[in-house]
């Protein structure tokens, strides 16, 4: 059984940036290119992101990730460039297939805008620990319950994953092969689908019970073990991103 | 002082048509540390959870007659209310771990923060307990990255830490080592003299008949006896309840030794020792 | 039957949890005792090949662990998990017990009769529709041990089979070590119950952190009441009892005492 996270613990200064400025910044990287929709203003972002990925030590660690979602953008590049409605500029070929630059440029556009929302994503929850983020929102108001539940989405992956390999040893162990070759592997993947939904819902009921016999529903004020962290130029940062969003919107209303 | 009364409790489990607990009275009073024994699906766990409120609450089904904690009739609170003052210990550790915190040490603290508790407090009690239960060197380690008795240490300490003033244990040390359970017996035996309200259920039968001030004997659903664990363990028909007496009480049956009140067989090391040593040649 | 050798194992770097283990098993019916975390349910894990040793080798039969899969071992050696939870996945009793025979390449005829058999063996035999998610936890647990025994392998590991079993829980495991015994077949047990070690095995051997710090014969190793100790172990009550009457002797069953005290006493019994 692993950790239930996909938060790596660093000491980079990222790490110390305030919870609520990484959703700010998500924020931010969603709505502007919405005000803004200029290829310079992705490939910004696009540039952005790595940096602070890199900056926080954790971009390897992100990339499988980008690679899943890339491999789906690649069938919307594909599709778009050579069946888009508008369709009407040739732009180049392969092989013989002809793509168009109206329906290249609108999925290129699609693909720079998940990729920025992914990464922002990626940030958060690779340099942030669950609790921190749900206790900085407790704290400030949020509901634990609601809390519970956007600690719970963080942990879907991760407790999937780990439901997983709980289940693939007990079928290996009692015959069923799972090493090999790529058929062999999708021939082991199948059987597993059915049983870790099944055993994730018992799980989540489990949880349920162990969660109100320690008293999470009860009305008294909660506290907390950790102490409020010490983040670093939260204002700052604040305001920086803040200003950045405005500058937007100026350009926006000045062009 | 009456801690717990328990009216003509019934229940049955939605997807079953036997009942689970069938119609079951008694009195427990604070400070006392009682036991609960008896076979296989006897209905053990089900009572368990109808002191602490999953049963009617959680699991629904036919429910009747009366649970009543500290003044506090448990069909009218709510769980996480009255979990404040009657912790659980479940039967499998496993299902005990909230999922939500990364270390050994944030889960333990999970409680102690729902009940708002300064955090000097929280650490303070925090230590003492992992101290108690012998898990301070896995403190830092994922809850899930446990062996299965220390995951078991680590829910015992969890709801201890918490300092209700009713503990239903269910089974706690069925996967701690020799010394292990003798420790927790020991602990939760303290806190009982402490004045803490303690239920327990067991198999091992050589440490309830040690610690129990009373032993309640379950039987498909039914409250069979409660009474002193030598008056129990005496019983010449404990077998068709399924349960057999502890082995000293066995062996001084066997040779016919009882203890001085002549009615009773000893239940214990020391008083079986105690009876049988002048009656052996050296 | 099996042999490590030199085996060691970490789940992080820097913490060694098995620390250069050699054993030989053989058929002799064998119990392994000791601490929690000392890191018994680790060592049954290397052995059914679901974890690989850091160092050193382990042979089943004639085929090496570290060569082989845990779903090629499966056919020779199986396991029972501690957590009940962790081994069951079906979603009736029957074909959670159906699952091994069939994977190991038993026909359906052959495989539903041991299916049936183990399931008689552990007196489930007339659950088999129900949802293993809706059996107690004790049932849950002979569920997982009729689950191996249905395999019919050589060896069969059970990492602590009596949680949560009453009298006669123990009382079958105690006949199904029994018969499994009789067919000649190696039954290694991590378990806690010293007086069902006492009663049920010919071989003990006492992990402390890592280390099989004993090995012997069940008498001799209960005679050794220091290691004992530190290894965090007490003797069988019956044993206790014994000792604290004045016997040097080391007795294993209520019969051995009570025979002997017969004997002995100034009484007429
Ligand atoms: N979730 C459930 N749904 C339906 N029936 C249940 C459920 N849990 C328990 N039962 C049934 O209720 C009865 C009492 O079960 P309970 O778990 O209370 O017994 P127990 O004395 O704790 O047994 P054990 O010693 O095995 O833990 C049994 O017949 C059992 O099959
Ligand atoms: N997945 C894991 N990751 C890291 N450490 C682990 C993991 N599983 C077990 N450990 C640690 O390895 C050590 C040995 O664990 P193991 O489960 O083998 O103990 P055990 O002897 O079976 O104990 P028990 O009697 O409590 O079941 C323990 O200290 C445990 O905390
Ligand atoms: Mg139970
Ligand atoms: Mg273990």
């Amino acid at each position: 059984m692993k950790a239930l996270t996909l938060y790596e613990d660093r000491n980079t200064f990222i790490h110390h940036v305030h919870p609520i400025n990484k959703l700010i910044y998500i924020f931010i990287i969603i709505v502007v290119p919405l005000i803004l929709p200029l290829f310079p203003v992705l490939i910004a972002g696009i540039i952005m992101n790595t940096v602070l990925l890199l900056i926080a030590n954790v971009f390897k660690k992100s990339l499988p990730i980008f690679g899943f979602v890339l491999l789906i953008l690649l069938t919307v590049l594909i599709i778009q460039g050579l069946f888009h409605a508008e369709n009407a500029t040739p732009l180049f070929h392969l092989g013989p297939l002809l793509f168009y630059k109206e329906g290249f440029f609108y999925a290129l556009q699609i693909t720079l805008r998940v990729l920025n929302i992914v990464a922002a994503f990626m940030i958060l929850v690779l340099t942030t620990k669950p609790s921190d983020l749900v206790e900085t929102l407790v704290r400030k108001g949020l509901s634990p319950k609601i809390g519970y539940v956007l600690q719970s989405v963080f942990q879907i992956i991760p407790q999937m994953l780990s439901t997983m390999e709980t289940i693939s040893d007990a079928q290996r162990s009692r015959g069923m092969e799972t090493e090999g070759n790529l058929f062999v592997r999708i021939k082991a993947f199948l059987p597993l689908l059915g049983p870790v939904v099944l055993n994730s819902l018992i799980q989540t009921r489990e949880r349920a019970m162990a969660l109100e016999v320690r008293g999470f529903s009860s009305l008294r004020h909660k506290t907390f073990l950790n102490e409020v962290k010490n983040y670093r130029y939260t204002t700052f940062i604040q305001f920086t991103l803040w200003l950045v969003l405005l500058a937007a919107i100026i350009w926006r209303v000045v062009l | 002082m009456k801690k717990i009364v328990v009216e003509n409790l019934k229940y049955r489990y939605p997807s079953t048509e036997k009942l689970a607990l069938d119609d079951i009275s008694f009195t427990i009073n604070q400070g006392e540390f009682i036991g609960i024994i008896g076979q296989n699906s006897a209905g053990k766990s089900t009572l368990c959870q109808a002191l602490v409120g999953l049963v009617p609450h959680f699991y629904q089904g036919a429910y009747g007659g009366k649970v009543i904690v500290d003044g506090i009739e448990v069909k009218q609170s709510s769980i996480s209310e009255l979990s404040l003052k009657v912790g659980i210990v479940f039967q499998n550790p496993f299902t005990q771990v909230t999922g939500s915190k990364l270390t050994v040490y944030e889960e333990i603290a999970f409680g102690l923060e729902n009940m708002g508790l300064t955090r000097i407090e929280m650490l303070e009690r925090i230590d003492s307990v992992l101290d108690l239960f012998d898990i301070t060197a896995v403190k830092n380690r994922n809850p899930f990255d446990l062996s299965g008795g220390q995951m078991q240490r680590m829910a015992i300490a969890s709801i201890v830490a918490m300092k209700p003033d009713v503990i239903v244990l269910d089974e706690p040390t069925s996967q701690l080592d020799p010394q292990g359970s003798e420790e927790v017996f020991r602990a939760i035996g303290e806190l009982s003299n402490q004045g803490m309200t303690v239920v327990m259920v067991e198999h091992k039968i050589e440490k309830i008949a040690e610690y129990s001030d009373r032993v309640l004997l379950l039987h498909e659903g039914k409250c069979v006896d409660f009474a002193s664990p030598a008056d129990i363990f005496s019983r010449d028909d404990l077998h068709e309840y399924g349960v057999v007496a502890p082995v000293y009480t066995r062996v001084c049956q066997a040779l016919k030794q009882k203890n001085i009140d002549k009615k009773t067989y000893p239940a214990t090391l020391s008083e079986a020792v105690e009876v049988l040593r002048g009656k052996i040649h050296d | 039957m099996i042999k490590v050798k030199d085996v060691s194992f970490s789940y992080q770097a820097g913490t060694e949890i098995i620390k250069d283990i050699t054993l030989h098993f053989d058929q002799r019916s064998t119990a392994i005792i000791g601490q929690n975390g000392a890191g018994k349910t680790t060592f049954v894990k290397l052995l059914k090949g679901l974890l690989k040793p850091s160092s050193g080798d382990i042979i089943i039969g004639d085929s090496s662990v570290n060569e082989t899969t845990p779903a090629t071992l499966a056919k020779q050696i199986g396991l029972v998990f501690q957590n009940p939870n962790d081994q069951i996945f079906k979603r009736s009793v029957l074909e959670e017990v159906l699952f091994g025979p069939l994977n190991i390449g038993q026909n359906p005829e052959l495989a539903k009769e041991n299916a049936l058999n183990a399931l008689k063996m552990v007196g489930l035999e007339n659950r088999l529709e129900v949802n293993p998610q809706d059996l107690s936890l004790s049932d849950k647990k002979l569920l997982c041990i009729a689950s191996i025994i249905a395999m019919d392998t050589n060896i069969i590991i059970l990492d602590e089979p009596t949680i949560a079993q009453d009298h006669l829980g123990k009382q079958k495991i105690k006949e199904i070590i029994q018969s499994l015994k009789e067919k000649q077949k190696l039954v290694m047990t991590i378990i806690h119950d010293m007086d069902f070690v006492a009663e049920n095995f010919e071989r003990t051997i006492v992990f402390q952190q890592g280390k099989a710090i004993l090995d012997g014969s069940t008498r001799e190793v209960f005679a050794e009441s220091d290691i004992l100790a530190a290894a965090r172990v007490e003797p069988p009550s019956i044993t206790q009892l014994g000792y604290w009457l004045g016997y040097k002797q080391v007795f294993l069953t209520e019969k051995e005492l009570i025979e002997t005290i017969k004997t002995d006493s100034k009484i007429a019994l």
